[in-house]
């Protein structure tokens, strides 16, 4: 039996008649990068918010390491290592890169939160800048803190919104190889909601594709790639 | 700047304190210090407010005047030594700063601001006419006994005492409060101010240090308040009004908020005006309305902001923007 890091259950967001999302089964398995994609709308960061606790559940269960946390809080997800980064730059403007990432460590009760910041920023080549206001940092730099607050005491699962949006095609790819360094060397699962195909299709173990809060295809990329309900759902003939 | 350079420029700025005195015999010219002194304390009050919680109170001279008055009032009763009062009025504006901090922080921007406005002018209006304890809007004088904290009140009312005690309390406040923000406490509230949804994220309660922010500014306030009471030995409802806290607000805008010793700067700036441009000009508000437009639009960070981007030969980065969302 395969060991689930995260299973998400026949998850539904439904908003009155709007079903958002809607019987959604997920699972990661240690160190797997599942990439999720779809078109504006289908429902995938909202998926995101409702494994989090951002979002309440209409109906379904969300497991974390065996343990349902479905109805815990957002924080309480955190600390039990369910982490996120946000579709927008979500950082601390005015505060020192070091000082915020410290601060994110300690908060989530890590013992020498320095030590823990410290290697978080330099996994994500930050640690040069950790003296620098974060408003000062160019757009991918404040991309990569997005990520290392997240990052910080080490969770176990990382859902990541369109991490890659506005980078330039080197950044996107730097970024995609913290990525999958990550998954081996610091044993993180993360789901990865993003736009950018080359991104995802290279470095995901396995793709579930998004249509009207539904899911149409799972598995690896080249079977997702291949499948014609993809195709013409979503990836169109570029593909 | 660390805490022994904070440490460090402490002391010498008590002792410039002490040299002001030494060198300066015009009774007038320190009483006009000490004037300058007291409002430099309270626009610092409003300043770790705007600085930490990105808030504008327009409404702070609530615990400027309750200061006065609850210090008048109690010491009227003889409930306590005045020691003891002063002490125990520091404490009752603190706790009901952090209860209304409880309430009103949860309210963004303009109407946080406004909010103030309206908490204020309702106690503004109650002392005015609440003449058997607040004497209306006649004010009252503060009964201070003889002796206090073991001195002559006598001696402690001379112009270069009154400015030395205002002196040191300023420099000893600002201390504290540059130690307390250089804590975890100020990171936190740094963080809320910056990101409340992320700081939420990761397990920050947003509320708590924001009402402390408050707390601790009504705090500073108040001690502007009880100094002034000290000063003047006199209350009276426009130690309440909104205008006051308009006018000390002005103070932290021309001085800027990025640093916390901006908001004293601008308290000294204004005084400058007042007294100089006052002699010659009956309306010199106008002439300080202009030099407030002109700090606005050609530095947002006040004449400290552009002092520390000067010495520093880095643009000043922007200020921390009003809570707006």
């Amino acid at each position: 039996m395969t060991d689930y890091v995260l299973q998400a259950e026949d998850v539904a967001i439904h908003y009155g008649g709007v079903k958002a999302v809607d019987g959604v089964a997920l699972t990661l398995e240690k160190g797997q990068i599942r990439g999720l994609i779809g078109p504006n709308g289908a429902g995938k960061s909202t998926v995101i918010d409702a494994i989090t606790g951002r979002r309440k559940l209409t109906r379904g269960r969300v497991v974390l390491r065996g343990e349902d946390v479905s109805e815990m809080g957002v924080v309480e997800r955190r600390m039990r290592g369910l982490s996120r980064s946000f579709q927008r730059t979500s950082i601390f403007g005015q505060m020192l890169v070091g000082k915020q990432v410290e601060l994110a460590s300690h908060k989530m009760g890590v013992q020498d939160s320095y030590a823990d910041a410290k290697a978080v920023l330099e996994e994500l080549d930050l640690w040069p800048l950790a003296n620098v206001e974060a408003q000062e940092l160019g757009y991918g730099e404040q991309r990569r803190l997005d990520l290392a607050l997240a990052l910080v005491g080490r969770p176990s699962v990382l859902l990541l919104d369109e991490p890659m949006a506005g980078l330039s095609v080197k950044e996107s790819l730097d970024l995609a190889q913290h990525l999958k360094r990550l998954t081996s060397s610091w044993d993180v699962s993360v789901l990865l909601v993003e736009h950018d195909m080359d991104v995802v299709f290279g470095i995901s173990d396995v793709v579930t594709v998004f249509e009207l809060g539904r899911v149409i295809s799972s598995g690896e990329p080249a079977v997702v790639r291949a499948d014609p309900r993809v195709r013409e759902a979503y990836l169109g003939s570029a593909a | 700047m660390t805490m022994n350079r904070s440490l460090l420029a402490s002391a010498l700025a008590l002792l410039l304190g002490v040299g002001v005195v030494s060198v300066v015999s015009s009774g007038t010219v320190l009483s006009l210090f000490t004037q300058a002194i007291v409002y430099a304390v309270f626009a610092l009050g409003i300043g770790v407010l705007l600085k930490q919680n990105g808030m504008v109170s327009f409404g702070h001279a609530l615990y400027f005047g309750s200061a006065g008055y609850l210090l008048g009032i109690l010491l009227q009763l003889q409930v306590a030594s005045a020691e003891t009062i002063i002490v125990w009025t520091l404490l009752i504006i603190t706790v009901v700063g952090f209860v209304f901090g409880l309430i009103i922080v949860r309210v963004p921007g303009v109407a946080f601001g406004m909010l103030t406005l309206a908490i204020g002018q309702m106690f503004y209006l109650t002392a005015s006419r609440a003449r058997g304890f607040t004497g209306g809007a006649d004010g009252m004088n503060i009964d201070w006994p003889s002796t206090l904290f073991g001195f002559p009140v006598s001696q402690i009312l001379k112009p270069g005492a009154m400015f030395l005690i205002c002196w040191t309390t300023l420099v000893v406040v600002m201390f504290l409060v540059a130690w307390l923000l250089r804590s975890r406490f100020g990171a936190i509230t740094e963080a809320v101010r910056d990101n409340e949804e992320r700081a939420r994220f990761i397990g920050i309660s947003t509320l708590l240090p924001r009402a402390l922010v408050y707390a601790l500014s009504a705090l500073i306030t108040s001690i502007s308040g009880v100094l002034s009471a000290l000063n003047t030995g006199f209350v009276s409802p426009e130690n309440l009004h909104w205008s006051l806290s308009g006018m000390t607000l002005m103070m932290v805008v021309v001085g800027g908020f990025k640093v916390l010793w901006g908001p004293a700067l601008g308290a000294v700036v204004y005084f400058i005006f007042k007294d100089i441009l006052g002699d010659y000009a009956s309306h010199w508000m106008t002439i300080f309305g202009v030099v407030l437009i002109a700090v606005i639009v050609f530095s947002p960070t006040g004449i400290a902001g552009a002092l520390m981007s000067w010495i520093s030969g880095k643009p000043a980065a922007d200020q921390p923007t009003a809570r707006g969302h």
